[in-house]
């Protein structure tokens, strides 16, 4: 102890004296003339197994040339804050700046991005290249700053997306072009302060006046008041407006218009009341407020009117009888919304892996002999153990995410239930992945994850939201496990087959599992799915027993849901991570053999692993035996090291340029100096 | 690029003088505006490593004999191997080459190089990876590889990439030429001298006896002056050059140059596009590429990408226009490539991806580049 005590001292001491000569960078470098820490880029002693951008090419699977064109609009524009730190310069946005500030500076890099032409062809051309471009740029700009990207997502996907989805000719024609240029600029005003997941139940009216040929919009009530409109406090002059539609005395549910707001000059409107929503702890450069109509009128050609329309006598017109069918044609764009947050809070998750990682493999702390070397954080199993297991869901859902994307761009009618059901499994999976994901991140870099400057410790606040917004992850899940046993019941129904939303192992032969587990079966990949298949069929028939047991005595269907909450819970969890698990196969067998297949073999053992491991239902249910779960836990400990010489490749991979990271990701010493303090 | 065995060694094509802790090393080949040969950049890259070892050593000047520092490869003589021969001596002599432009990069001890005169492709390499690029009045810069079937490189991607806005894409797409004063105001060089006072510049520099880079800093400065930007250079075009040249692809670049032409008649502009449609397309494609892609990348990923592309060129299976390029431009001086594909929207995104994946070969690997232990981080950002 005391020698520790007097080594200690001493680098302390060797500190002062350095502070003392500040020539000494300058001059010929002391390469071993004090015992003072070195900083040693990681890159010149961690050899590369494979070619990082190889392995970036199956991780962004789409456009690259395209990102890496908007990550260099970045960086050669003062608009995005530079910050020298070192030798080295970052781009981040004014986190200190005013609430007020931010939403200036995010509305003039939207602009400066217009000008560059990114967002050409975001709304005007529409086929599946189109579409992954807008995905991969909207990707790079949320690297940068989630406000950007929000505030792009609101304009183009929320405000655009609606125009093209609920609209028909008249409305493309009118407003998309003038949308993807910024003449106009839109919101989209569902969420009320009374309702948010349950939009059905919103309360804004409007009615048709045939006198005038116009809708009247009205907000009836302050729980009726539009809340968090994202554009809406400062910026829209347009808003898509959910309400109920009330035709000669009946109501027609929800329906979508388009509302003007703000004058071009910024004036808000007559008979529209706006409210700043305030400060936030995050997402500040995003304007979000609340909007009060007070009978806005509005033209009659403004009802988006693709699944349904009001004649000028005023009559209800729709092809969709069904209300419950118009009401999920409306819920369509909010799709597209899933994606972006899913492949959003991959990136995020790989930016705080990223500079956790490359810190862990430059900064040591204690030694394990008196007098020796200190350990480098990396070389810690308990630090291995901490962050291995996330790089490696990471990746799975990097590789999940971008099967999401594929099959979004190519739907057709009949995928939309799956992708449905698949994008809110993901965006709830991802998302809490993400802010968990972060804290321990921000844990593994000490004190300097608090810094803003270091990412890791903010970016939680920033991305927070996305648990709750585009619908609550924990009602997304219900739904996950609703629509999964609308699957058991109409094959049970019928005598059939399960089909659909990957169920259809549940025709096979329930799978055994070994009781006497070895490495190389846990590291098998049937195995692993067998596991998997295992629990979500059993989880399955114990939801829809359950369900049926309540409604047997008495309970509604509906009521017998809410009371059946953990099986459901554990159920979306399952069939989320069988997903999980089964695009990661699949990406690996698209990968030639050899050391970069290797390393993926290594991470899908790692993902299959930790998920057995974590989710109790193993051992509850008894999926796996107390010795099966004990050489699990044995296994990920060994995944560990087998993957820790990969680390530094692993999240170069990513693909996220140095000057998108954070200085302890680097010469944290030399950002730190008082030469660059 | 330049020959690997045509040419029998010759030590006097590097001349070295000591002088106190200086070292000169003067590339000597005048004939051939000091184009590199296979065996001078391996003496170069020997000299480099002794004496960023030797202590006695605190500087190294590189200058040109004649009117060039150097002109690039060797052209000529690397066709000439590949058509011979395979494309494997080509690689050996970029294996070479960029390993020298790794070193440098990263080099531990400041270099001087006093440009004057022709300072092309390798010429570049040689020079505008170390800390100190002393332009003249005679000073020709330039990256003319798209005109060729080539593309950018010796780490090309990684400093034009760090120039002002999108001048590097320009730069390296239509292959314009700078003089000494455009090559200071852009950052390519570090100092202006005047060519009369290079010999009192050189005394000066042997005379240090430091490794600061500020002391060699002052000591250039007193003997540089500020010069006179030509009123037709391109640097004062910045504002178009930066609304064309940040387009996504080389389409929309023209497309954004033809845009500004038909607002007003402008020779300049017209130049400007006629550079880009008389180069390879494919050229151009994975030029673009490369450039944006070494914005974001360290020195040492940059030049292991370009190693792909370079092998994948001379390979000549994705495309012939290396071959078609010298014939048209350096052989029979037609000055009319036939390129193939010969236009740019024939060349398609896979096209353009295929030159940045591996080889597909079994003896061939990614660039190796020799590990550097304990740079101190100045010697890691120099631009």
């Amino acid at each position: 102890m005391e020698q520790q005590i007097t080594r200690r001292t001493q680098v302390l001491t060797n500190h002062l004296l350095l502070h003392g000569e500040p020539t000494s960078l300058s001059a010929a470098p002391p390469l071993s003339s004090n015992s003072c820490l070195n900083y040693s880029p990681p890159e010149l002693n961690e050899p590369l197994s494979f070619n990082p951008t190889d392995m970036r090419v199956y991780l962004d699977s789409h456009n690259i040339p395209d990102r890496d064109w908007l990550f260099g609009l970045i960086t050669q524009s003062r608009l995005f804050n530079p910050k020298q730190r070192g030798h080295k310069v970052f781009f981040s946005p004014d986190y200190n700046q005013s609430m007020e500030q931010q939403r200036e500076m995010t509305m003039k890099r939207v602009l400066y991005l217009l000008e560059k032409g990114v967002f050409q062809g975001w709304l005007t051309e529409r086929n599946p290249d189109a579409e992954l471009r807008k995905f991969a740029l909207l990707e790079v700009v949320g690297i940068f700053d989630h406000s950007l990207a929000i505030k792009l997502g609101v304009h183009f996907f929320l405000w655009g997306g609606a125009i093209q989805f609920f609209g028909t000719k008249r409305h493309h024609d009118k407003w998309l072009r003038d949308t993807e240029n910024y003449v106009v600029k839109g919101c989209f005003a569902m969420t009320e302060l009374g309702h948010g997941s349950n939009v059905r139940g919103i309360e804004t009216v409007t009615t048709y006046d045939s006198n005038t040929g116009e809708f009247v919009i009205n907000t009836p009530c302050e729980s009726a008041q539009k809340y968090w409109i994202g554009g809406a406090a400062n910026h829209a002059t347009h808003t898509i407006v959910f309400s109920q539609l009330n035709i000669n005395g009946e109501n027609q549910g929800v329906h979508a218009l388009i509302a003007q707001i703000r004058d071009a000059d910024g004036n808000v409107c007559p008979n529209i009341r706006i409210a700043d929503c305030g400060h936030k702890i995050g997402l500040n450069g995003v304007d979000n407020g609340q909007i009060w109509f007070d009978n806005v009128r509005i033209p009659r050609e403004n009802l988006l009117n693709s699944v349904a329309d009001v004649s000028p006598d005023g009559q209800y017109l729709s092809a969709i009888k069904d209300p419950d069918q118009r009401f999920a044609a409306f819920l369509a764009p909010l799709t597209s919304g899933r994606i972006t947050i899913s492949a959003s809070a991959i990136y995020t998750s790989k930016i705080g892996l990223a500079i956790a990682i490359r810190y862990s493999l430059t900064r040591r702390a204690f030694s394990v002999a008196p007098n020796g070397r200190e350990v480098l954080l990396l070389d810690y199993p308990s630090h291995q153990r901490r962050l291995l297991p996330l790089l490696a869901k990471t990746y799975a859902m990097s590789f999940a995410g971008n099967y999401l994307k594929q099959i979004y761009v190519k739907r057709t009618p009949e995928s939309n239930k799956l992708i449905h059901v698949l994008s809110s499994a993901f965006k709830a999976t991802f998302t809490w992945h993400n802010m968990r994901n972060l804290q321990e991140c921000r844990e593994a870099c000490g004190g300097q994850g608090l810094k803003t400057e270091n990412l890791v410790g903010h970016l939680k606040g920033e991305y927070d939201v996305q648990s709750t917004f585009e619908g609550d992850n924990n009602v997304l899940m219900q739904q996950v496990s609703k629509a999964l046993l609308a699957v058991y019941i109409a094959a049970k129904k019928s005598n059939k087959p399960f089909k659909g939303f990957g169920l259809e192992h549940m025709n096979n032969p329930c799978p055994v599992i070994p009781s006497q587990l070895t490495s190389s079966t846990l590291r098998c990949s049937k195995f692993q799915t067998d596991a998997f298949f295992l629990r979500e069929r059993d989880l399955l028939n114990r939801f829809a027993a359950e369900v049926s047991q309540f409604q047997a005595q008495g309970e509604s269907k509906e009521y017998a849901f809410i009371l059946s909450y953990q099986l459901a819970e554990d159920l979306g969890r399952a069939y989320s991570e069988r997903e999980l698990l089964q695009t990661f196969i699949q990406t690996e067998a698209t990968v030639p053999a050899g050391s970069l297949k290797n390393v993926l073999a290594l991470l899908r053992s790692m993902y299959a692993l930790i998920c057995l491991e974590e989710d109790a239902a193993f051992l509850r249910y008894g999926y796996l035996s107390m010795d099966n779960a004990a050489a699990v836990r044995k296994e990920v400990t060994k995944l560990c090291s087998d993957l820790r010489p990969h680390a530094l490749a692993l999240v170069t991979s990513f693909g996220i340029p140095d000057a998108f990271l954070s200085p302890i990701a680097f010469n944290w010493i030399d950002a730190n100096a008082w030469a660059s303090v | 690029m330049a020959a690997l065995s045509s040419t029998k060694p010759d030590d006097h094509q590097i001349l070295v003088e000591e002088k106190l802790s200086a070292r000169i090393l003067t590339l000597n080949r005048p004939k051939q505006l000091n184009a590199l040969l296979f065996q001078m950049i391996s003496r170069l890259l020997e000299l480099f490593i002794a004496y960023e070892e030797d202590s006695n050593v605190k500087l190294v000047i590189v200058k040109g004999k004649g009117r060039a520092f150097c002109a690039g490869g060797d052209v000529a003589a690397a066709i000439r191997d590949i058509n011979e021969g395979t494309w494997r001596l080509g690689a050996k002599f970029y294996w070479k080459q960029f390993t020298l432009n790794y070193i440098l990069a990263t080099y531990r001890k400041p270099q001087v190089s006093i440009l004057n005169g022709v300072v092309m492709g390798g010429g570049a390499g040689a020079s505008i990876h170390g800390r100190f690029r002393v332009a003249t009045e005679n000073s020709v810069f330039a990256m003319p590889e798209t005109a060729l079937g080539l593309f950018p490189d010796v780490g090309a991607s990684y400093f034009l990439s760090r120039l002002p806005g999108f001048f590097g894409e320009y730069l390296g797409l239509t292959g314009t030429r700078l003089d000494g004063a455009e090559m200071l105001v852009c950052g390519l060089a570090t100092h202006f001298v005047p060519s009369e006072r290079l010999s009192l510049l050189e005394e000066a520099l042997c005379k240090v006896d430091s490794s600061d880079p500020a002391i060699i800093s002052a000591v250039i400065n007193e003997y540089s002056k500020q010069p006179y930007i030509k009123e037709k250079s391109a640097y004062h075009r910045l504002n178009v050059i930066d609304r064309c040249f940040s387009r996504r692809t080389v389409e929309e670049i023209i497309s954004a140059l033809e845009r500004v032409a038909l607002n007003k008649k402008d020779d300049w502009i017209s130049k400007t596009i006629q550079s880009l449609k008389r180069a390879s397309p494919t050229s151009l494609k994975i030029s673009l590429r490369s450039i944006r892609q070494g914005r974001l990348q360290g020195v040492g990923q940059c030049l292991v990408r370009e190693y792909r592309i370079a092998c994948h060129v001379m390979q000549g299976k994705l495309s012939k226009d290396l071959f078609e390029g010298f014939r048209a431009i350096l052989l029979d001086k037609d000055k009319n490539p036939k390129w193939e594909p010969s236009k740019l929207e024939l060349v398609s995104d896979d096209m353009v991806d295929s030159y940045f994946s591996m080889m597909d070969d079994e003896d061939w690997e990614d660039l190796k580049l020799p590990a550097r232990s304990n740079l101190p981080a100045y010697a890691i950002a120099k631009l």
